[in-house]
């Protein structure tokens, strides 16, 4: 193993062990798993005798009704085919996914200001080493937190007597590599300012552009916004995590298995190309506080 | 008093709407009769409205005219007032393909019928000479069944008369204490006449005859507008049209009928689906084929003001399955085998309110009556939580696509269970925080 | 050990450092000494590889380094200005050191350890939290990381500043003890009687440039071409100074209470050629001592009159 990969299996797992004894995964998941818990047992209150009826149940009335009129019916219908946990499993990951980014991407602009990244430079590491290893620590939390929220369904089926099917697992594993794409991105913001702020600012920015342009080609809006959705779209979608990996859903709807492992495997290629642009950067920049 | 007050209220409701008006105005519209999958569709083409829908490979038919159009709110929907205003127009449509070939097409008499009903899709176009053909031929096999009909009311009215004048003698003869025995006899031996069966030909008639732009094209975009008989061009006439065809086809679904909703049907559309119901009553299924189109697309050649989401594909009933089995697993012990049967919806008796289905006996209590329904029947109860079933074709063959699940739920055995789980890492981060804590105040 | 050859640092228009040659020899302890500005950070920032020079080159242990010869930085032992405070509060120092024993991939790491927390006075706060200790404690700590890997050079930055006496001594005595051991020591400070207590030898730069490098009496040498000989005597009689000032030896002579200032050539002793003029004239000395020019004193005169000249005439190092 090279020393860099070496130094930055070390620092990873230092980040690693911070993370498990600080209070803010465990907070963020345990929201999750509520809100988690609030739709798969809403779901039981939501089925009669012909099937899941959305307006037997206030949430997944509102629900429905919000998703109904930005995507449509056939969406509506389509997500909780299965059952109430995919989209349970969506919920419950948003909180912790959006904690392991966000304080990545602070964190490493207050430790690059405090001088952490020098200080493990004076050693057998360097600024990508670094880099590395706050994205190998934040695969590690956000795989954590998939398994935690997946157990957790599955529990929720045997209880309810629901389905943990194949869109289930899949979900997941869409939701692992649409985060190897977000926290790489995570990382060049990171790179690309000189403060926390600025970096976690730049990286809700990034994700805030990427979320509105799929909004507008992905929903069901007027043409004029379609329109413009679509030339902005047809520009960005190259770096965009979200455009592979809603090629992904759809290949899956769509029965295309090949399909399916090509917008992951894309998504790989994105984060790799992300996380060069980030190691060109540090090395021009220097890790000097 | 209630109902009264119920009636009130819906129609104070609908004041604000009878208040206005709609609006109507003059519009020049494509009134498009589209082949949707599995029939024949109405919707129009508004001005406004830049897109044509249709599928490709099937004859569409299209006229262009001026009418009056509004918006009307209670449905949500455009309609046409076609009584007030309605004036076609000649001339010919000019279709444009991408590479830019125009083919002219001009307007054709036609009519459509379908031969064998929704288990055997075989719906017809017929055009100019054949069309008339079919028309006669519908008329001529109509006019048989009326005159048949006229036929049999006679014999059964001159029935009715002989049999009334039986009975008087009988009476009469009874009163006078003559032996009425052949009488009798001879009322007793009177049969029933059976009425003409309606024609068997067409399970959906031929149409009246119609003249459209007849339009059967590959998938793509193309532009179309109509060239007046003098060589202008009508000036709005102007639209894209997009064909679309299926991604895929051959999909079964399931229709779900409820035992206690029987008159408010569900659809399982896609493949992956699993059926959550409450258990409270049986369900009643009626496969069938299904193609897979794109949701926007597909809502808009059946009604296109509609909306729907182009990113979506959805899967839209094509055709009922016919000679289907069904295969239940969990049902009972070992696989059951279920096959399609007619039932019959009870009413309740007298003050009694509620139905139960039954089978249906046409021979006994059902008797000169049709069956409510045609479906399989999929016993449930809280005892059978999932069960398992697969729609088998003719040949015993399973129909691909067809497995489904039906999960019966109910509430947890202790609903705190779950909440407690979802605390679980909080009590891990309290073990590491405590932990940790003690480590430190040990140095 | 540790070599610059025409160093170059410039950042924009701004010229951080223009031209230096450093070469740090083993065993020795090597003071570099510059006013705020004068590019001594940026210097040690290039030598050790976190930035990267315009032009010029560096070499450790005779072989070019570059950033990514991560081999040769694991000879370096770094101890930075500040400890960064904000950087792992968390941690014990004990997980402090077993951290960077880990990315050292230091043999039997825990003995390591304790031996070293032993030395350094810090092993009965092995379990307290980074953000607990004082400042001093946080500069030992520095100190035991930067020796943990027990490497061939030292580079010190500001090692003493903002302790107290007593944490100064601490500093000075581990610092005299690991040359002791072998260690190369490269001090960048301010303090500039703490350099001339311990530095074998001082490069000064200012405004970028290297102005000097040499030993503590090269440079004194090649400064101040004259010495003061200070002759305590019980009374001076009148006339006496002008007398002292006829010796051919002798540039100037003034008196300043009881004591005879003489001003005599840097080259040469002159203590017996004063004393039999003393003699002669029946005076009999009460103390003759030299005035020794301190590093302050140098340092000042280098970096206000900037007798560049030095560089090429001294011959350095």
């Amino acid at each position: 193993m090279s020393d860099r990969a070496r130094a930055a299996r070390i620092i990873a797992k230092r980040q690693v062990f911070e993370a498990l004894i600080s209070p803010g995964l465990y907070i963020a998941l345990v929201v999750g798993l509520f809100l988690g818990y609030f739709l798969v047992s809403g779901f039981s209150r939501a089925v009669d005798s012909s099937g899941f009826n959305p307006q037997l149940h206030p949430l997944y009335d509102l629900i429905a009704r919000a998703l109904e009129g930005a995507f449509g019916k056939t969406f509506v219908d389509s997500l909780f085919a299965e059952g109430p946990l995919p989209f349970a499993f969506a919920v419950s990951f948003l909180p912790a996914f959006l904690y392991i980014a966000v304080s990545s991407v602070f964190k490493f602009g207050l430790e690059k200001n405090a001088g952490a990244v020098e200080l493990v430079a004076y050693g057998p590491a360097d600024g990508t080493s670094y880099l590395i290893a706050s994205y190998v620590k934040d695969l590690f939390l956000v795989l954590l937190a998939i398994i935690v929220i997946v157990a957790f369904m599955v529990a929720a089926a045997a209880f309810y007597n629901y389905v943990a099917g194949p869109e289930l697992f899949l979900t997941a594993l869409v939701a692992f590599f649409l985060s190897l794409a977000l926290f790489a991105y995570g990382v060049l913001a990171s790179m690309l300012t000189g403060n926390a702020s600025s970096s976690l600012a730049l990286f809700v920015g990034i994700i805030a552009f990427f979320l509105v342009v799929l909004f507008g080609s992905f929903a069901i809006v007027g043409e004029y916004v379609r329109n413009l959705s679509t030339v902005v779209a047809s520009a960005v979608q190259w770096i965009s995590p979200f455009f592979y990996g809603n090629l992904s859903l759809k290949a899956n709807a769509a029965g295309d298995s090949l399909g399916f492992f090509g917008g992951l495997a894309l998504l790989v290629v994105l984060s790799g190309v992300i996380l060069a642009a980030s190691h060109f950067i540090i090395r021009a920049r220097g890790v000097r506080a | 008093m209630k109902r009264a007050a119920a009636v009130i209220t819906f129609l104070l409701a609908l004041l604000p709407v009878f208040g206005q008006a709609p609006v109507r105005t003059e519009n020049l519209i494509y009134s498009v009769l589209a082949f949707n999958g599995r029939d024949y569709s109405p919707t129009f083409v508004r001005a406004a409205s830049g897109t044509i829908y249709l599928i490709a490979g099937v004859d569409n038919f299209l006229t262009v005219r001026k009418t009056l159009v509004y918006f009307w709110p209670l449905t949500g929907e455009w309609k046409t007032d076609t009584d007030s205003l309605n004036v076609p127009f000649d001339g010919t449509l000019e279709v444009t393909g991408r590479r830019g070939t125009t083919v002219p097409v001009i307007l054709s008499r036609y009519t459509y019928f379908n031969e064998r009903g929704e288990y055997e899709l075989n719906w017809k176009v017929a055009r100019d000479a054949e069309a008339d053909r079919v028309w006669a031929h519908w008329a001529q096999i109509m006019d048989a069944y009326q005159a048949a009909m006229k036929d049999y009311r006679e014999r059964v009215a001159k029935q009715g008369a002989e049999r009334s004048s039986l009975i008087a003698r009988i009476q009469s003869l009874r009163n006078a204490g003559k032996d009425v025995t052949a009488l009798v006899d001879r009322l007793s031996n009177m049969l029933e006449l059976e009425a003409p069966q309606p024609p068997q030909d067409y399970v959906v008639p031929p149409a009246e005859i119609q003249q459209a732009f007849i339009l059967n094209l590959p998938r793509g975009e193309y532009s179309l507008r109509l060239r007046n008989p003098d060589g202008s061009i009508m000036e709005g006439s102007e639209k894209t049209l997009a064909v679309h065809e299926k991604r895929r086809s051959r999909g079964i679904g399931f229709e779900v009928i409820p035992g206690d909703k029987w008159t408010r049907p569900v659809e399982s559309s896609t493949p992956s689906a699993v059926l959550y119901v409450d258990g409270s009553s049986d369900l009643y299924l009626r496969p069938y084929f299904e193609d897979e189109y794109n949701d926007l697309f597909y809502a808009k050649t059946i009604r296109n003001d509609d909306r729907g989401n182009p990113n979506l594909m959805k899967w839209e009933r094509i055709q009922q399955v016919p000679r289907a089995e069904i295969q239940l697993t969990g049902a009972g012990p070992g696989a059951t085998l279920i096959r399609e049967e007619p039932w019959f919806v009870e009413q309740g008796q007298g003050a009694t309110l509620g139905y139960k289905i039954v089978p249906y006996d046409p021979q006994g209590a059902q008797k000169g009556k049709d069956p409510s329904l045609i479906a399989f029947r999929i016993p449930l109860g809280r005892g059978s939580p999932v069960v398992g079933l697969q729609a088998l074709d003719s040949a015993g063959k399973p129909l691909s696509g067809s497995a489904r699940q039906i999960r019966v739920l109910a509430p947890p055995p202790a609903e705190i269970v779950l909440p407690l789980l979802a605390l679980v890492p909080l009590a891990a981060m309290v073990l590491v925080i405590v932990g940790r804590a003690r480590r430190h105040r040990r140095s | 050990m540790i070599q610059a050859r025409a160093l170059v640092k410039r950042y924009g228009t701004f010229t951080a450092v223009d031209g230096i040659d450093l070469h740090i020899r083993p065993g020795e302890i090597y003071g570099f000494l510059g006013p705020n500005g004068a590019g001594k950070t940026s210097t040690i920032l290039m030598l050790l590889g976190i930035t990267r020079p315009t032009s010029g080159e560096v070499f450790l242990f005779g072989e070019r380094y570059t950033p990514s010869r991560l081999d040769l930085r694991r000879r370096i032992g770094v101890v930075p200005e500040k400890h960064p405070r904000g950087v792992w509060p968390w941690m014990t120092a004990e997980e402090y050191l077993r951290f960077f024993a880990e990315l050292f991939a230091i043999p039997r790491p825990q003995e390591r350890i304790d031996s070293l927390l032993k030395k350094v006075d810090l092993h009965g706060f092995r379990n307290k939290r980074i953000r607990e200790l004082s400042r001093g404690m946080l500069q030992k700590l520095s100190f035991t990381r930067a020796i943990l890997h027990d490497p061939d050079v030292l580079l010190l930055d500001e090692p003493i500043s903002g302790l107290d006496p007593l944490g100064i001594q601490q500093v000075r005595d581990l610092i005299v003890s690991e040359n002791r051991d072998g260690r190369s020591i490269f001090i960048s400070s301010h303090q500039l009687s703490e350099m001339e207590r311990i530095c074998h030898r001082v490069a000064i730069i200012s405004k970028g440039k290297l102005m000097a490098e040499d030993t503590m009496e090269n440079l004194v040498a090649r400064l101040f071409r004259e010495r003061e000989i200070h002759v305590e005597l019980e009374k001076v009689p009148h006339g006496l100074a002008a007398l002292m000032k006829k010796l051919p030896s002798v540039l100037d002579c003034t008196v300043n209470a009881n004591t005879l200032i003489v001003t005599v050539p840097r080259q040469g002793d002159f203590r017996r050629v004063i004393s039999e003029f003393l003699i002669g004239q029946s005076q009999v000395p009460l103390r003759i001592q030299e005035r020794m020019v301190s590093l302050e004193e140098a340092f000042v005169t280098i970096t206000q009159e900037n007798i560049g000249s030095l560089v090429s005439s001294g011959g350095g190092g």
